[in-house]
């Protein structure tokens, strides 16, 4: 580009020194005129540096204007300065060949000063166009190179952190996993994973991030990250889901946002536990080609808004049964006509799918995209999830106890009446019996105390279950949300004068179960704790 | 719950029967309470005959022994079951309370 403060330079070549004079004085109030007086002195200052524009005089001894022209227009480094000829001879013939090799305006002598200063400064703002555009141009592709470096690094974080080996658990015949994600060329930002949150329950999420390249592929890690943390100690996909929310909700200026599917599968008793963010609804396929789809949506999608709260489903699967889940890349897929692969195709697919193995379906369900969108460019990362059920599931037998009562700290005298009825006629253990009365006394008193912020009648249920070797305790209450089991424990190092009254009674819950948690599902808090029985006699 | 309160060597020794939780808690603190502010400052709290024990019920004991180290009294507790042991160890109060395995060694300590 010229610098818009330095004269332009316009090199004239002739070799009548006269001439060179006249254009001298026409032109060099306004740009720095350089001359020539034969072609090779011409070749060699612009070889040396180039002008913004040359006049070029035609009939010259040893090489013609023609040549010098010719030679500047085949050289990449010169063909881009106009040319102007600038000569005696008037035939259209001469003309002709002047544009033919490449020249920019033709002059004929005597020059007519207005209209050589015209057509110059025609010609050098043409050229600074030119040049403008070609700036343009090399910023932009520069750009767009460094725009497809980031889509590369973006998919390598993207497909870093899937689990690919399958099988994924060999020790466990009870069921049958397989997942698969084929990336797009540029859209990007699915994920599946899967992982064991306790020796019963299985994990499992897809997920679709907005956004492409590196950015949509940290947002991915982010999330993937953040629902593997909150999910160790944390087995309501409704809980996870609002507290990942939030922590993504917190800090996303790029506003970023992520579709989701979280379930959390009993292997056992093919118990399905979950949430749907914004995600297209899962499938479960049955043996016999009869479909259920799990089209419940629990909320927006993750990370546009903070403070949201999820809810959950639950749905039992059968031995056979094939929880198929996808991202959009599968059923909006296109043909070369534009039509998308759709629900009804997948529909059909599935109905009449291959379902011997996890690992059979999502290929086979891969194919039929494929084979749809043949001859089409992929637009969206395209990924399945197939979690199949290989056993019949478990039937538990149990006592039970179900108990209702009011929001009233007197009804937890009436609740451990009954626990000791109840644990009196199943030859409950006195220290079973004792770590319930106390659990449910922390739990109903937190509850009943601070639970509720409206004086409404509330109904709190409380349900026990004695299976063989271990009893569950379920709390439920339609109070205000709350966690009990996220604040910090009291210090038990200080002394007596140090210590403080509070928290006492969740850190005792705590330690004397084997496992708690806490869930909300829809409008109700749900505490689920289980004590391990010693081996009965 | 029962408290049974009796008096030896100038000890008041208030034993409890049944369960200390949210319930019951109020009661054995107004209990107690009437002790010290008759000016008792020997006490001795006897769990041989208790169920369980909640955190109201802690809270109970450990008010009782802010009160009675405040004023230069002192607090022992005795005979306690396995489930009130755990509580004691969960909680941290087994090295904040003075607790003895028998009513007589408690007596014996003071």
């Amino acid at each position: 580009m010229t610098d818009a403060l330095k004269k332009p330079v316009i090199l004239a070549v002739d070799d009548t020194p006269e001439n060179l004079d006249v254009v001298r004085g026409i032109l060099a109030s306004t740009y720095t005129v350089k001359a020539a007086v034969n072609g090779p002195m011409a070749l060699k200052i612009v070889e040396k540096q180039p002008p913004d524009l040359i006049l070029l005089d035609i009939m010259m001894p040893n090489m013609s204007g023609y040549e010098v022209c010719e030679r500047l227009k085949s050289n990449p480094d010169t063909s881009h300065i106009p040319v102007i000829f600038l000569t005696a001879m008037d035939q259209t013939t001469d003309e002709s060949k002047g544009f033919d090799l490449g020249a920019a305006d033709y002059i004929t002598k005597p020059v007519n000063p207005p209209i050589l200063e015209a057509r110059v400064k025609t010609h050098l703002a043409l050229k600074q166009a030119m040049d403008d555009l070609q700036g343009a141009y090399a910023l932009i592709k520069q750009q767009k190179d460094r725009m497809q470096e980031e889509l590369n690094v973006g998919h390598t974080i993207q497909m870093s952190m899937l689990p690919l080996e399958f099988p994924a658990f060999p020790e466990h015949t009870e069921f049958d996993l397989h997942g698969l994600l084929k990336p797009a060329r540029e859209v990007g930002g699915d994920f599946y994973d899967f992982f064991m949150i306790s020796e019963d329950e299985l994990c499992l999420v897809v997920g679709d991030v907005s956004g492409k390249g590196v950015p949509a592929a940290l947002f991915m890690a982010v999330t993937q990250t953040m629902i593997k943390t909150a999910s160790s100690g944390d087995r309501s996909p409704a809980s996870i889901v609002t507290r990942v929310n939030d922590a993504l909700s917190s800090d996303n200026p790029a506003s970023m946002f992520v579709t989701l599917f979280l379930a959390i599968v009993d292997i056992h008793t093919g118990r399905v536990r979950f949430c749907n963010a914004g995600h297209n609804p899962p499938y479960i396929v049955h043996p016999d080609g009869s479909l259920t789809c799990l089209n419940q949506r629990h909320g927006v999608v993750m990370g546009a808004l903070p403070g949201m709260a999820y809810g959950e489903d639950e749905i039992g699967m059968a031995k056979g049964d094939e929880l198929f889940i996808f991202t959009d890349g599968v059923t909006e897929a296109m043909d070369r006509d534009g039509e998308l692969f759709s629900e009804t195709r997948l529909e059909k697919f599935l109905s009449n799918a291959d379902c011997s193995t996890s690992q059979i379906m999502t290929g086979s369900a891969l194919q039929a995209v494929e084979e749809f969108a043949i001859g089409a460019e992929q637009a969206d990362d395209i990924t399945i999830l197939a979690y199949r059920l290989q056993d019949s599931p478990k039937i538990v037998q149990s006592d039970s106890l179900e108990l209702s009562l009011v929001a009233d700290i007197a009804e937890i005298a009436r609740v451990q009446q009954a626990v000791e009825q109840f644990a009196a006629q199943t030859n409950t253990a006195a220290g079973i019996t004792q770590k319930m009365s106390i659990i449910l006394d922390e739990l109903l008193n937190n509850t009943i105390s601070y639970g509720f912020e409206d004086p409404k009648d509330h109904e709190i249920h409380v349900a026990i279950e004695l299976n063989d070797d271990h009893v569950s305790l379920r709390i439920s209450d339609d109070g205000i949300p709350f966690n009990p089991f996220t604040h910090s424990d009291p210090d038990t190092s200080l002394s007596a004068e140090e210590r403080e009254l509070g928290g006492l009674g969740v850190m005792l819950v705590k330690n004397l179960t084997n496992s708690y948690a806490y869930q909300r599902l829809s409008d109700r808090n749900v505490v689920t704790l289980t004590i391990k029985l010693e081996t009965k006699s | 719950m029962k408290i049974e309160i009796r008096e030896s060597q100038g000890i008041q020794i208030v034993a409890f029967e049944g369960n200390l939780d949210t319930g019951t808690s109020p009661e054995a603190e107004s209990k107690i309470n009437e002790l010290i502010d008759a000016g008792n400052q020997k006490l001795l709290v006897n769990f041989e005959q208790l169920n369980f024990i909640a955190s109201s019920g802690l809270r109970v004991l450990l008010a009782t022994v802010k009160k009675l180290n405040a004023s230069g009294g002192d607090l022992r507790i005795c005979s306690l079951n396995a489930i009130v042991q755990e509580v004691f160890d969960i909680s941290g109060f087994i090295t904040i309370l003075n607790v003895k395995s028998t009513e007589e060694e408690a007596l014996s300590s003071f």
